[in-house]
């Protein structure tokens, strides 16, 4: 047989976004593959640059268009760490239950894009469906469905309605036993498991020599997860399991995202239950000027930074949705940041396709790419 | 522990390879026949008082209170009778598409300015309405911009305020301030007594105050200035900083007030 290039991409079902999967085959069987990014590129680092502090958060919900809240709070968390700002208790946890609904957000998003990849129409629609109740939640106290925009340095941006608890509770009611329903759909159909066992194994070895991180590092049987290793927030004052499979295939990173989502229910139960008995506010008392809400143009700002505020470094790295991802923000003393770096998990992780694709026939394709959680807007940034 | 595991044996009967999710899919398509989901817009709309509440739609239980819409941010409502002209909310915008033009109202020496904002670039992010010191420029829930012509994005002083007079639910959100706000400071030896701050400021907090003139020494020669100097009142003070902006010596800055 002759071997052929073929492009899959960036215009192409399986691409969840604008990428380019070039793949190299023999017959059906795929003998080399070269992911190509960069069509997205924003340039969100060096706009950075010219930004308010504040402002940035603007583009953190479009660097990641699933998961925007995870990425303001790897901002946020680096941004106060430079300015030397501590955030009340509540704001953090607040951030928590932020995070922890978009990870439910972003793994039904994940699930009804993968399940689609392998042809099955049906949890598509269950997965959209309850992922739009949490959008309604989100715009009942952030205001925006998709980019929040709530967070603020030095706490969030407003404190949550009344009666938001108690349709939290009920949204996490609804939508515990839909995850067994999915389970129902996919597990219980040998078709499920004829499409995807032992398909795209990536051991734990090969995951730590490309970095690959997230879900797919968990479903390689290591327990590794930011929120318990190295807790940010209030982390280490919740109670929750790291998910964990052993199979390292695209069964075990199923199994291992719907165990998240019902651990992140388990989370979010307890932050509920303290946000409810502690009130309190939700922003830092001590914030400069520029970086409240009404920021003007600063006269003489050397001079009010000379004062109060020494330069620093923040770096923060987050368990995100898809993996570890990682913030550095150097403050020089001036009311923009001095430069701003980001470590996207994506970006790793489809940088290994090699790894977990070689060997694999064609139609192995879009279950096993749709395993990754591809989301190019972090990949290219 | 949260092992993951295969959680049921594997069937080979083709048969329930099939039935088995099918009957959970048709468990559902039961349900939906009765309550959909879906809402058939435009026919039907999101903000519909029967939509108050999507959970009850979904699932068919009653859901208590839901104001999900109610905190949207959509299209600006302004209310020109309170605006101050303060630039704040230009000031605030991330995407530079808030422009202050002159709206009759004001007397022709201090014009009137007002936002005028370009939908065309908005990105909702509600910095503008969190900065406002008044509480004029505000959020509503609409969100249908469609037009087809360009330049029907940009919306005038005087389109944002029929957006307020249409008495659409306005964004209750307000932010929460930090209590600490620093002041507008005077550098004295700087300051010429120009009155260029008292005369821009949009809350008209600042007066301008007789300062003794110093007795020349012999040889020294006095600097030629008005010997008078802004004082700032801190409660009526927005922050804004225009005061700062016009300040031709430099001599107004950011500071906290001891």
């Amino acid at each position: 047989m002759s071997e052929m290039w073929i492009n899959m991409g960036p215009q192409h079902p399986m691409t969840h976004g604008l990428w380019n999967l070039r793949v190299r085959i023999d017959g059906e069987v795929i003998l080399d593959v070269d992911p190509e990014m960069g069509y997205l590129h924003r340039g969100i680092e060096k706009i950075s640059e010219d930004r308010h502090y504040n402002e940035v958060i603007t583009l953190m919900d479009r660097t990641c268009y699933v998961a925007g809240l995870s990425w303001e709070h790897l901002y946020i968390l680096a941004s106060e760490q430079a300015l030397h700002i501590q955030p009340p208790e509540r704001a953090q946890y607040l951030r928590v239950l932020c995070e922890e609904f978009q990870r439910i957000a972003s793994h039904l998003m994940w699930y009804a894009a993968f399940v689609q990849d392998i042809g099955l129409m049906t949890p598509f629609l269950y997965g959209m469906r309850d992922r739009d109740l949490i959008l309604d939640l989100f715009q009942s106290y952030t205001g925006a469905r998709m980019t929040y925009e709530y967070m603020r340095v030095g706490g969030v941006r407003n404190d949550l309605p009344p009666g938001f608890t108690d349709q939290a509770r009920k949204v996490l009611d609804w939508l515990g036993p839909r995850f067994d329903e999915y389970d129902r759909l996919c597990l219980g159909s040998d078709i499920f498991h004829k499409r995807c066992d032992n398909l795209g194994v990536l051991k734990a070895n090969d995951c730590v020599r490309h970095g690959v991180t997230g879900p797919m590092l968990r479903s390689a049987g290591l327990r590794r997860d930011l929120r318990k290793d190295r807790p940010y927030a209030v982390y280490d004052q919740l109670d929750f399991e790291v998910a964990r499979a052993d199979t390292a295939d695209v069964t075990g990173r199923y199994l291992v995202r719907m165990e998240e989502m019902r651990q992140s229910i388990r989370i979010l139960r307890q932050v509920l239950d303290w946000l409810d008995h502690h009130p309190g506010p939700v922003l830092a008392h001590e914030l400069p000027r520029w970086l409240g809400a009404p920021y003007a143009p600063v006269g003489r700002e050397g001079y009010l930074l000379k004062r109060h505020y020494p330069k620093g470094v923040g770096f923060s790295s987050i368990e995100e949705p898809h993996g570890e991802a990682q913030a550095y923000v150097v403050n020089e003393g001036g009311e923009h940041p001095y430069r701003v770096k980001f470590r996207s998990p994506v970006f790793a992780n489809v940088s290994a396709a090699r790894q977990y694709l070689i060997g694999y026939r064609v139609a192995d394709i879009p279950p096993i790419m749709g395993s990754v959680d591809v989301c190019v807007g972090e990949v290219d940034r | 522990m949260a092992e993951v595991s295969e959680p049921e044996p594997r069937n080979e009967n083709p048969v329930l390879w099939v039935a088995r999710p099918m009957a959970t899919a048709a468990r559902q398509f039961a349900k939906s026949l009765f309550r959909p989901s879906t809402i058939v817009y435009p026919y039907e709309r999101l903000e519909d008082p029967r939509f108050r509440d999507r959970l009850e739609v979904a699932s068919g239980k009653p859901f208590g209170v839901g104001h999900v819409w109610d905190n949207y941010r959509g299209v600006h409502a302004l209310n020109i009778a309170t605006c101050i002209s303060c630039n704040l909310c230009a000031f605030s915008c991330p995407d530079i598409c808030i422009e202050m033009v002159t709206v009759p109202g004001g007397d022709p020496k201090h014009p009137k300015k007002c936002p005028e904002i370009d939908y065309g670039k908005c990105s909702y992010c509600g910095f503008c309405s969190d900065a406002c010191p008044e509480g004029c420029l505000t959020m509503t829930t609409r969100y249908e911009l469609s037009t087809p012509k360009r330049s029907d994005m940009v919306y005038s002083p005087q389109k944002l305020y029929d957006v307020f007079r249409s008495k659409l639910p306005m964004n209750p959100i307000r932010l929460a301030r930090p209590e600490n706000e620093d002041a507008i400071l005077l550098d004295p030896p700087l300051c010429i007594g120009c009155n260029a701050c008292a005369r821009d400021c949009p809350t008209e907090c600042i007066t301008m105050l007789d300062v003794p003139k110093p007795e020349a020494k012999p040889g020294e020669k006095l600097p030629k200035r008005i010997w008078k100097e802004p004082v700032i009142n801190d409660s009526d003070c927005v922050r804004c900083g225009t005061c700062i902006s016009v300040c031709p010596k430099e001599c107004l800055f950011w500071g906290t007030r001891k």
